[in-house]
């Protein structure tokens, strides 16, 4: 009777043994890669260090931007949640969530734009001081870092990254990776003095011919980001961030992108001193820059 | 083997698994985009038919080039919510240097690029 007693106890204990070794690994957060390998100690205060896309369709996503940029994937899964981190050359250049839209809801797809900051949580104060608001709280990943999602003064949704690895050096982007990041905005000015105030930027003017306003962010003495007015009267215009990849010819990317089931939403025009830019939209809906970037100024002029 | 002593083994076991679920519950890293809380990203898509483009002519989004300094012409922050840059200060470009160490170094140069992000 107290053989059978006690056989029953162990093996009672060795299934509670069992489930608490397995519930930690179940409830255990995703673990992303980090966004520096390897780590470094750079921090540059203001500079786009990351890009995520949230989409719909995951498998057509990585398909699209391997065929246009030559991108790989790495799948991770996790708590139910399908994530890729998209690698060139061996280093992470984005990372894609899979995420369905929810029937009779009308969103699409959008790259997200991770800022460098020291202290997510400091950024967040003074967000919140200066009229943005917090769409997700700071929190931790694991080898990612500290992050959180705001939306700016005027709508424009960014998202703010303290790296674990440090930060990516300023070094010239490769095509294939991101190069450059623009705010469309429906009021530069006050965006630019909101920026300036929690990425303590330097904002310089650029004439403009078409009477808008242009202005150019820097921090660590490299330009990060441009600052545009919302193009005039055009219906359902929404101030947002856009993020720019560089390619070495754009006119053929372009194409490029559209053979894939992609969309061109600005087609392809000069831009400052040659650098040709296009915007396109990936078969989701997602757009993002095209931004030709020649070693040296071309002497081609807007038209 | 002390039935009372196996009963409070048992107990043990019960109380630690108990506070092993309740920090799995607990998560800590989980967060925007990647929990099962029912919101992974749904704050980050755009409303449904966002116009973009429209862009007329003289609409220029793209950085300049760190050697050109025609352009800046700095107010000295008066009339606008930010501080402009001091008028001694160059307009910077992205970054030039390339990965393996060549390129202009700081302030672009004409050779342009822009960091790895």
């Amino acid at each position: 009777m107290h053989k059978q007693h006690s056989s029953n106890l162990i093996g009672l204990l060795v299934v509670l043994l069992g489930v608490a070794c397995a519930m930690p690994v179940m409830a255990a957060p995703i673990q992303l890669p980090a966004i520096v390998e390897p780590a470094n100690q750079e921090q540059h205060v203001g500079k786009v260090i990351f890009v995520e896309l949230v989409t719909p369709d995951l498998a057509a996503a990585e398909r699209f931007y391997a065929g246009l940029f030559g991108w790989t994937f790495h799948d991770i899964q996790a708590g139910g949640t399908e994530y890729a981190e998209a690698f060139l050359d061996g280093s992470p250049v984005a990372g894609l969530i899979q995420k369905n839209i929810p029937a009779g809801e009308h969103r699409q797809p959008a790259w997200l734009s991770f800022f460098a900051v020291g202290d997510v949580d400091a950024a967040k104060k003074v967000a919140l001081q200066n009229a943005a608001k917090v769409l997700f709280e700071p929190h931790t990943i694991p080898d990612r870092g500290r992050e959180a999602v705001f939306a700016d003064p005027q709508g424009a949704v960014f998202a703010v990254l303290s790296s674990s690895s440090g930060n990516p050096p300023d070094v010239l982007a490769s095509p294939g990776e991101w190069i450059w990041t623009s705010l469309i905005t429906s009021d530069p000015d006050t965006d630019a003095a909101f920026y300036q105030k929690l990425f303590d930027y330097e904002v310089f003017e650029l004439p403009t011919s078409d009477g808008s306003q242009h202005l150019l962010l820097a921090s660590d003495n490299y330009a990060r980001a441009s600052v545009n007015t919302l193009p005039a009267n055009k219906p359902n215009v929404h101030p947002h961030w856009l993020d720019y990849v560089r390619v070495e010819n754009t006119v053929k990317m372009t194409a490029k992108a559209v053979a894939l089931g992609g969309r061109v939403l600005v087609e392809p025009r000069i831009d400052r001193q040659g650098g040709k830019v296009a915007v396109v939209a990936d078969p989701s809906g997602a757009p993002f820059g095209l931004l030709e970037w020649p070693e040296t100024e071309s002497k081609e002029v807007p038209k | 083997m002390n039935i009372s002593l196996l009963r409070r083994l048992a107990l043990a076991f019960v109380v630690l698994t108990l506070m092993v679920l309740l920090s799995g519950c607990v998560v800590t890293g989980g967060g925007y985009g990647y929990d099962d809380g029912g919101y992974i990203g749904a704050d980050y898509y755009e409303p449904a038919g966002v116009y973009y483009g429209g862009w007329g002519p003289g609409y220029q989004v793209g950085p300049v080039r760190g050697d050109d300094h025609r352009d800046h012409r700095p107010t000295g922050g008066g009339g606008h919510a930010y501080r402009s840059a001091p008028a001694s200060h160059s307009m910077p470009s992205i970054p030039s240097q390339s990965r393996s160490g060549g390129g202009g170094g700081r302030s672009g140069g004409s050779s342009g690029g822009g960091g790895r992000r």
